[in-house]
């Protein structure tokens, strides 16, 4: 085990003196007692969909506005009401405002990790990242726990994976697609086709002679998580190649364009309207990422001009398109970056920046057992903290977890023996499924 | 097993969810315990002198300590009672104090916003900071005039009034600590910090023998000035693997699982680490077979205390793909393995190893290495050099050229440290001139020449001090410091001063396009406007039009390294003219900076990179031969010394001291000689393990007592493939010309243009100052693509593949022969085509001269639509003059190749598959399992592109064992 060491000086004792401090987290034996007595509603999605926005979009211009904070804060764009009386978005997510009934928004969520890949760390495994070990990201667990069959992937990255499969092992992990679709054009993950004149049966008395002679490394395969990651790899891949189904979900172009057309004709849209297609045809977790929120200068002119016209028409378009499929009730959607941004605005660059900011974020969640269409938590008047109870990483995670009928208090054994709670810290946020 | 060993001993753990139980084993059953005895626990293990039983660690520490006279208690001591009147000091007893209670962490007031409108700097150590914001009036943290009010006794003693909870009670000796202090006024004095001669910590090493057991740690520090103090209460403590022993923040370690790791301690600058073991069988005390090799026998001083018995020797097929691969990232030929294996003289393997060293895929495969870590990138080179494309090709025949050569590992630094643009004497023009001429494809040599490697200084990611200082240490001393930019190192002695001052040592040293020294900017002037005549062209424009220029063979003008020291002559002036106005000289303030970890100051009036070379080919340089002796090594064992390979940190010592201690001390005294230590390496036993294990060395994964497999890197597997699939003739041409060999940089590399095959199997980036930007992890997309590339079903069916070659020697079709049936077809339909038009030729041959010329134009007419039918099927046409000349000119469409007699067997060809691929002969129950499948195959070039696939796909192929 490599020991991975930050800046911040993360140390396991860290994470002892959380675990005195917060004492809302379930044990195992009260979260099956809560669940016998129907306190717990067992999740009802059985796939999900993740997006990640890495860089850590600002919450002050997106989905927690504070039109009424004096101008430092408060920035150059102004709330417009959505399709649910009482809730505002920024203005420039109409198409979100229009769908605001399928999601719900969570406010003053906050941690303290301000380093972008702690933070994502954070954000994609529910665990505040230790030295010692790697958390495994949503995805890997849902692979492990409910593997799809042999011929679809369990994960898909688009293009890349946010989170690798931590102490589960290199066999959980996603396959990364390396490329994003484009709209228009076909999209096919390179090598998933037959090609070069062979055919299936060929395919498959070449793997039946591959099992015969690849018996070099028997001996030591149980105790080698390369050695097993390769074996794993090698049988998926031959499934994959074998199976039609497979590369008929990745080919976004079998869409009509009436139903293309609503995700928007950014690159990004067109991953989300893959994300659909692939969890449509059993994938468990797709992941889904939207770069360039790392706002430290010119702000607004970045959000305004090229991220949210990005995100509103491709978040909008999926969950149109998960409802129009009758995909809603079962795809967990869980949409968060890493950290919000500074409340103050800073000056850097003419129109001001801002810079991180874990005390204070938003993450927001929809399908499955999600009661869209409401606000859960809340944050101080600058939005510099929330105004109770923070909701932290770990209850979300807890709670997407939860929706997709994983246990989050459930332990893992790591390689060395180590038990491990899913989500330590975590507590099931009741107001999201109410 | 795991499971059942926990219920049975649930420790205490930080991420278990369960309460703790702690059982004593007396609370066990019998019949349970006599179990956990059986499997868990070793034999008694004999103390080793330098090791501390834990049982008496306490009273051996006190009577060793024959400084406790003057040595001071401890503050709890000290400070039980509130009347002491003595008073702390801030640097030695406030500021560990408060890092002890948790208050600079991160999450509390290190944050880099504060926490309820206090900030502390995060690790502690930037003294002034930290006393101004206590001392703040706003903050309300220290209050002198009314010493109860102050904030840090009234909120970390209440619970209710801190958001981080309670921290200490009142009456306790950290309150009276913090109140003592600020009675006596708060003090601190910014100018005078305390040096830290150096903490003892006792014991100095822990041996466990079974689990549970418990050792506390004392921390002595020693300051310059002659005292010394027990500061056990002050330091903060951690594991760096708390499986095997965990450390709980009073210095109390307990014993986990078998293996060894360290626990650390931190106070003031220092961080020490405490090396723990609890061997996994009986400790070895063998002092009869001493190997005679130092790596062995220093490799086995530390697998003797832990009671780890190594794997024996690889066999010689294991050893000669594995030396090979390793050693210049090429599979070995069939040939040379077979005549290896048939070699029967005692002295093979080192005979093998010097060929190896000697052969040029050393110097390619190194030299592709030493580009990941000096940060040779297509992307960050953007715009260097005023030719496009050219830079990276330059960096890596520059160092390529030095390796093949072996010039000494300092000297080829030398040549990037303290690089200039021209070559002594050179004037701009003329450097010009070689430069244009370098960077033609081909010409890399002329810049391999030259004596430094400025382009190194022009990265796009290396311009800021801050960036360089960064990117030095990564480079040169496998250290990252980049966490002293912001605030106290939390693993290594560096405060952010220590960054600031060495970023420093980085400001005059300028490099970019445009950039040309002061004399020389006329002729720069006029080499462009020779290329523009006299046109004002800016940016991409002028850009464009030098590129063109240097391709019709014009001299361009380059950019040049400069050591700016404008600033200091400025001041020079001034300060003359002052002189000459009044008399009095005035004096002049010289910037300076330093180097990392050495007092003195650098003034930068002259340029400092002479002054860091000096430092890093110092003898005592404690990083510089350790990075690369660390990197070398990890190739070999796919782990460091200090793992990771560029994290060399004070809490993160290396897995075998003593070895790594030798190693670079040895290199040194061999003058930075790189072959030398290459040669060391491998001809060790160690490096020559088998990679089957026995009980003791089963989890084994740091201390090297067997080989552990891992996956080649992305341009050997790249390369490998090709050479295992090609033809002889072709594999050999590649083997000869390494220009287009993956591992030799013949690959474009540029972000978004990488080759597939390369960035799918994890080929550095180069980008980010890190060993990890290169990949070694398997992947889904990876087993696709060996699977089912088009490139690798081309490969397999290719003319000029190995399989072509396997079928025309076994005397039948080739895979070119027997094509998918559409392909079929469509030859059949050409061969049609083919058929009437020499038909036609011949019947316009019969006519008589005089007609010829009537009826030319019609045949030309049904020549180009014949050719254009013909095109459209990827199918080439002799020109029409060259068929009125000789008809046979056009060979039959779809004849299979001369199918010749055979000349080899099918066994034969499997053992050479075998060879080819795996380095080794079949075992008698593979060839048996092959003959059959090719037997049984539609053709035999089907049977024998599926044996190639499947032997490319095996785990035997893409790792190394």
């Amino acid at each position: 085990m490599k020991l991975h060491r930050t800046c911040d000086g993360m140390q396991r004792r860290d994470m002892l003196k959380a675990g005195v401090l917060s004492l809302g987290g379930l044990t195992l034996g009260n979260y099956m007692q809560m669940a016998h007595a129907g306190q717990v509603q067992p999740g009802r999605a059985d796939r999900a969909i993740f997006i990640e926005l890495p860089g850590g979009p600002s919450h002050l211009d997106t989905f927690d506005m504070k039109p009424d904070a004096a101008s430092e804060y408060r920035g150059s764009f102004n709330p417009i009401p959505t399709n649910v009386p009482g809730i505002q978005i920024s203005e420039h997510l109409p198409k979100l405002a229009t769908v605001a009934d399928k999601f719900a928004i969570l406010r003053g969520v906050s941690h303290t990790l301000a380093a972008h890949r702690l933070g994502r760390e954070y954000v994609n495994t529910g665990s505040k990242p230790i030295p010692a070990l790697e958390y495994p990201g949503y995805g890997s667990v849902l692979s492990k726990e409910q593997p799809s069959e042999t011929e679809i992937p369990s994960l898909v990255a688009v293009p890349k994976a946010g989170q690798g499969a931590g102490f589960l092992g290199i066999r959980f992990a996603a396959l990364e697609t390396n490329a994003s679709p484009n709209y228009g054009e076909p999209f096919s993950v390179r090598g998933i086709s037959l090609s070069g004149g062979i055919g299936i049966d060929e395919v498959q008395r070449r793997q039946n002679l591959l099992k015969k002679l690849d018996r070099r490394f028997a001996k030591l395969e149980k105790n080698d998580q390369l050695l097993e990651g390769l074996d794993k790899f090698g049988d998926q891949a031959y499934s994959m190649i074998t199976s039609a189904r497979a590369r008929e979900a990745f080919d976004i172009s079998r869409e009509p364009e009436s139903f293309s057309r609503q995700f928007g004709e950014e690159s990004f849209g067109q991953s989300c309207m893959l994300a659909l297609r692939l969890v449509e045809s059993g994938v468990r977790l797709v992941s889904v990422q939207l770069g360039g929120w790392d706002t430290h200068t010119d702000n607004f002119s970045r959000l305004k001009d090229n991220n949210l016209p990005k995100l509103d028409a491709g978040l909008s378009g999926l969950l149109k398109g998960l409802e129009q499929r009758g995909l809603l009730e079962t795809t967990a959607v869980f949409v968060t970056g890493e950290f919000g941004r500074t409340p103050k605005i800073n000056s850097r660059s003419a129109e001001g920046g801002r810079d991180h900011y874990p005390r204070c974020m938003f993450m927001l969640m929809a399908g499955g057992a999600v009661n869209g269409g409401q606000v859960i938590g809340e944050s101080d008047d600058n939005a510099s903290g929330p105004r109770h109870e923070g909701i932290s990483p770990d209850d979300v995670a807890a709670s997407f977890y939860h929706n997709l009928g994983i246990d989050p208090t459930m332990e893992y054994d790591t390689n060395t023996g180590r038990p491990i709670t899913l989500v330590r810290d975590g507590r099931i946020i009741d107001e999201l499924f109410s | 097993m795991m499971n059942m060993i926990r219920q049975i001993f649930p420790y205490l753990h930080p991420l278990m969810t369960k309460p703790m139980i702690h059982l004593c084993q007396k609370d066990l059953p019998v019949g349970i315990l006599a179990f956990v005895c059986g499997c868990m626990i070793a034999s008694h293990v004999a103390m080793s002198p330098a090791f501390a039983d834990p049982a008496n660690a306490k009273s051996r520490s006190a009577e060793s300590s024959n400084e406790t006279d003057a040595t001071l208690q401890p503050l709890s001591k000290r400070f039980a009672n509130k009347d002491t009147a003595e008073v702390p000091d801030f640097q030695k007893h406030v500021i560990p104090l408060l890092g002890r209670l948790g208050c600079n962490g991160r999450a509390c007031h290190g944050s880099f916003q504060g926490r309820g409108g206090f900030q502390l700097s995060l690790f502690g150590y930037d003294f002034k900071a930290d006393h101004d914001a206590l001392l703040d009036a706003a903050s309300g943290r220290v209050d002198v005039d009314d010493v109860a009010e102050s904030l840090i006794l009234s909120k970390p003693s209440d619970a209710d009034l801190h958001e981080g909870g309670k921290r200490f009670d009142k009456g306790t000796w950290q309150h009276h600590v913090l109140q003592q202090w600020i009675k006596a006024g708060a003090t601190h004095d910014a100018n005078t910090i305390h040096e830290l001669n150096r903490v003892d910590i006792s014991p100095a090493e822990i041996l466990f023998s079974d689990k549970g057991e418990t050792v506390k740690l004392t921390a002595i520090a020693h300051w310059k000035d002659g005292s010394s103090e027990d500061v056990t209460e002050l330091c903060r403590f951690s594991s760096n693997n708390d499986a095997i022993a965990e450390i709980d923040n009073t210095g109390r370690i307990q014993s986990g699982g078998r293996g060894d790791t360290h626990v650390v301690v931190y106070y003031d600058k220092a961080v020490i680490p405490v090396p723990v073991i609890r061997p996994v069988g009986a400790s070895i005390q063998s002092i009869a077979s001493q190997p005679k090799h130092s790596i062995d026998r220093l490799v086995k001083q530390k697998l003797d205390k832990l009671g780890i018995v190594p794997s024996g020797l690889c066999t010689d097929s294991e050893f000669i793909r594995r030396a090979s691969l390793d050693i210049t990232g090429i599979l070995p030929e069939a040939e040379v393995v077979r005549q290896f294996l048939a070699d029967d003289s005692v002295n093979k393997r080192e005979e093998l190893i010097d060929g190896l060293l000697a052969s040029p895929g050393y110097a390619a495969w190194w030299a592709t290495r030493f580009s990941d870590w000096t940060g040779n990138s297509d992307e960050q080179l953007t715009n260097v050099l005023p030719i496009r494309n050219a830079a990276t090709r330059l960096w890596y025949e520059w160092l390529r050229a030095r390796l093949q050569k072996n010039v000494p590992y300092d000297e080829i630094i030398e040549g990037i440290v303290t690089a200039e643009n021209r070559q002594p004497n050179e004037d701009y023009v003329s450097y010009c001139e070689t430069m244009t001429q370098a960077c033609k494809p081909g010409n890399e040599k002329l810049f391999a020449e030259r004596d430094g490697l400025p382009i190194f200084w022009g990265r796009r990611n290396f311009i800021k001090p801050e960036e360089r200082a960064i990117g030095f240490a990564y480079t040169f001393l496998g250290v990252r410091i980049e966490c002293a930019q912001c605030h106290k190192h939390p693993f290594d002695k560096w405060s952010k001063n220590d960054f600031e001052s060495f970023s420093k040592l980085f400001t005059p040293i300028r490099y970019n396009a445009n950039l040309v020294n002061k004399e020389s900017k006329q002729e720069r002037q006029e080499l462009l406007d020779a290329i523009t005549n006299g046109e004002k062209l800016r940016g991409g424009d002028l850009r464009r039009a030098v590129q063109k220029s240097a391709q019709q063979g014009k001299t361009v003008p380059f950019g040049e390294l400069i050591f700016d020291d404008s600033n200091i002559k400025r001041l020079r002036k001034t300060q003359a003219q002052a002189q000459r106005k009044r008399g009095k000289p005035r004096a002049i303030k010289i910037p300076t900076g330093k180097i990392l970890g050495v007092e003195e100051l650098v003034p930068l009036d002259v340029d400092p990179r002479d002054a860091l070379m000096a430092w890093l080919r110092s003898a005592d340089n404690p990083y510089f031969a350790k990075a690369i002796v660390n990197r070398v090594w990890s190739n070999y064992f796919g782990d460091g010394i200090v793992s990771p390979t560029d994290d060399m940190n004070l809490a993160n010592p290396p897995v075998n001291q003593p070895l790594m201690d030798h190693l670079a001390d040895e290199f040194i005294r061999h003058d930075f000689d790189l072959k030398w230590l290459h040669h060391k390496i491998v001809t060790s036993e160690t490096y020559q393990r088998s990679s089957e294990t026995n009980t003791t060395n089963l989890m084994d994964r740091t201390n090297f007592s067997h080989h552990v497999p891992r996956r080649l890197p992305a341009e050997v597997v790249y390369d490998a493939v090709i050479l295992a699939t090609g033809s002889d003739q072709h594999a050999e041409k590649i083997r000869t010309d390494l220009n287009q060999m993956a591992i030799a940089e013949g690959k474009p590399k540029r972000r978004n243009q990488q080759d597939f095959a390369l960035e799918v199997f994890g080929q550095s980036i180069r980008e980010s100052n890190c060993d990890c930007d290169r990949s070694d992890a398997p992947s889904l997309l990876q087993s696709i693509y060996l699977r089912n590339d088009a490139d690798m079903h081309k490969r397999l069916s290719d003319k000029n593949g190995w399989v072509a070659q396997a079928c025309s020697e076994l005397g039948v079709a080739g895979p070119e022969n027997s094509p998918e049936p559409r392909k079929a077809a469509s030859r059949k339909r050409a061969e049609s085509y083919r058929k009437q038009f020499l038909l036609r030729v011949a019947q316009y041959q019969k006519l008589s001269v005089e007609k010829q010329s009537g009826a030319k134009p019609q045949l030309q007419r049904d020549y180009n639509r014949m050719n254009a039918k013909l095109k459209s099927m990827k199918l080439d046409v002799p020109k029409l003059s060259k068929l009125l000349k000789d008809r046979n000119a056009w060979p039959e469409l779809n004849a299979p190749n001369s199918i010749k007699a055979p000349v080899k067997t099918i066994r034969e060809l499997i053992e050479e598959a075998y060879l080819r691929t795996l380095s080794r002969y079949p075992e008698p129950e593979e060839t048996e399992i092959s003959v059959s499948f090719i037997e049984e195959s539609k053709t035999p070039a089907d049977g024998m592109q599926s044996l190639l696939w499947a032997l490319v796909n095996t785990k035997e192929f893409i790792l190394s064992h």
